[in-house]
């Protein structure tokens, strides 16, 4: 099947040993590591070509009251079966007081995205130079990408304050 | 000479977007750029947890105006993949067509802007109206001008009406007619040489390291194109070639832009030549009942502006759990735009940002 994600796999298994590996289908790779290992796992594909970060996501696991972080990457060099392959860097962390070291010191393009799931998860990256608010204007009790953010009960407290029309003195 | 803070957009009339850029500028230089998204920010991939698998088609398009098709295609390929839907290969065709039709309007929707900025109001008004004549194809293929939602997973909503493949050959020759004029007036035009040339350059070490695609990282010499690497649709069926320049600057990416148009023209005619018979669609399970079981997919392909990507989660509900769009003017305008920026002159801020293809949209999501 695809050998370069195959091979990849071994070498991981074998220099890092807390981690887990397996490549999914055709083109992807999933690695599952600790909260910690994070930074070096993604130095150490970095330095074997693989580097380009295409996103970092985040999943709300809300009934096992963790988030799930989901480094992207696949490598922009000239050798094409590497090109083929995809990364997906995982891990877990608690939903209370959720912390993460950052990531921009390996990758320069990831500040915007940790920038976002700062303010849509509530994830504090610590190191990261920049930590200001990237899409929002209002300030939210719970991060608003949160499953718990109940959107429906938000727009209702927040846009039915203003009052109608006909309720203003002088007016019908 | 004093620094000042000065803040360019949304209602700037050299910004084209709702987007905002706070510059600091001594005389006419800037020291320092800061991007400033969120006028747009709608909330989608939000808003897709709460519909339905088939309701979200209508979302998705909307995410990025200028080229609606390609965020359908991605939604499109990332269902299939969790679903395990097979498409029909007449269907892999018509896609390929369709999304080289609107890479075409969409790369003319930009030279229209760029020349714009630049005060080339003619070829403005040419692109324009070329842009035109492809939407009046779609309009006949879709019902839809802007909004197509003919992606649909298991192929696409219908086959080519009669006779549309030979309107679809003669519109590319009306427009093809033109490409000596547009070349006479804009591509080869000294004043274009003048405002573009060593402007907003990226070496191609830079654009590596803050994850440039598409002509931005074409245009430093790369040749680097998912549908070549990860070839779907039908791209895999036919001969075509990347084009590249090799300084990395607005002149580059947008003779880049121009030689793609070209390319994706070609490659319409040998498509069109290649198209087999049959079906246009594989039945789907009634959608007001459909589930998916619970896993997930990154899939990519190679919008307009370079790769896009879909990371989409089911957890077996009849809604996804989580969608996440890696756009590809996410790094361009937050990343690489305030680095560009840096030493150019006010007058340069529109040139840089169009012909690096930012669009506000695209960021906010």
């Amino acid at each position: 099947m695809n050998n370069t994600g195959i091979s990849l796999k071994e070498i991981l298994l074998s220099s890092f040993d807390d981690i887990q590996a397996e490549v999914t289908d055709e083109q992807r790779l999933t690695v599952n590591c600790k909260k910690d290992s994070v930074v070096t796992v993604l130095s150490s594909l970095k330095n074997r070509g693989y580097n380009h970060l295409a996103l970092i996501s985040c999943l709300d696991w809300i009934k096992d009251n963790k988030l799930e972080l989901i480094y992207i990457l696949t490598s922009y060099t000239e050798e094409s079966e590497k090109g083929k392959l995809n990364i997906l860097v995982k891990t877990k962390i608690a939903r209370e007081k959720a912390e993460l070291h950052t990531v921009t010191s390996i990758f320069e393009n990831a500040e915007p995205y940790e920038r976002e799931l700062h303010e849509l998860y509530g994830i504090h990256f610590t190191g990261h130079p920049r930590l200001i608010p990237l899409f929002l204007e209002r300030e939210y009790k719970i991060p608003p990408f949160r499953k718990d953010f109940d959107t429906k009960k938000y727009v209702e407290d927040v846009f039915d304050q203003v009052p109608f029309i006909k309720d203003k003195k002088g007016k019908k | 000479m004093r620094e000042l803070e000065l803040y360019f957009g949304p209602q700037h009339l050299g910004m084209v977007g709702n987007f905002s850029i706070t510059l600091n500028v001594e005389g006419d230089r800037i020291i320092k750029a800061t991007a400033n998204p969120g006028f747009l920010h709608r909330g989608f991939e939000k808003l897709m947890e709460q519909r339905t698998w088939i309701q979200n088609f209508p979302l998705v398009c909307r995410i990025n105006v200028v080229e609606p098709d390609h965020m359908e295609l991605m939604y499109a390929m990332a269902v299939e993949k969790l679903a395990g839907i097979e498409i029909p290969e007449r269907a892999q065709y018509i896609r390929s067509i369709y999304l080289e039709l609107a890479r075409v309007g969409s790369h003319l929707f930009g030279l229209w802007a760029y020349a714009n900025m630049l005060g080339f109001d003619t070829v403005a008004n040419w692109a324009m109206y070329h842009r035109d004549l492809i939407l009046d194809l779609f309009e006949e293929l879709t019902g839809g001008r802007v909004y197509h939602i003919y992606i649909w997973p298991g192929g696409v909503r219908r086959d080519f009406p009669e006779g549309f493949k030979d309107k679809i050959i003669s519109t590319l020759h009306a427009i093809g007619s033109c490409v000596p004029d547009y070349d006479n007036t804009f591509f080869n035009n000294r004043i274009f040489y003048k405002r573009a040339k060593n402007i907003g350059k990226i070496t191609h070490e830079e654009a590596i390291k803050m994850g440039a695609v598409g002509q931005v990282l074409r245009a430093t010499g790369m040749k680097q194109d998912i549908r070549k690497i990860e070839p779907y649709a039908a791209y895999d069926q036919v001969e075509w070639e990347v084009p590249t320049r090799t300084d990395g600057d607005a002149y580059s990416r947008i003779w880049v832009v121009r030689d793609e148009m070209i390319e994706s023209v070609h490659m319409i005619f040998k498509l069109l030549d290649k198209m087999p018979q049959g079906e246009a669609y594989t039945k789907i399970p009634n959608p007001f009942k459909w589930k998916i079981p619970g896993n997930e997919t990154y899939v990519r392909c190679e919008s307009s502006r370079g790769e896009l990507g879909l990371y989409l989660v089911s957890n077996g509900e009849d809604k996804p759990y989580r969608a996440h769009f890696r756009t590809p003017s996410y790094n361009h305008g937050l990343t690489i735009l305030e680095k560009a920026l840096i030493n150019e002159s006010i007058a340069d801020v529109g040139n840089i940002m169009i012909s690096l293809y930012i669009t506000a949209p695209e960021i906010d999501r």
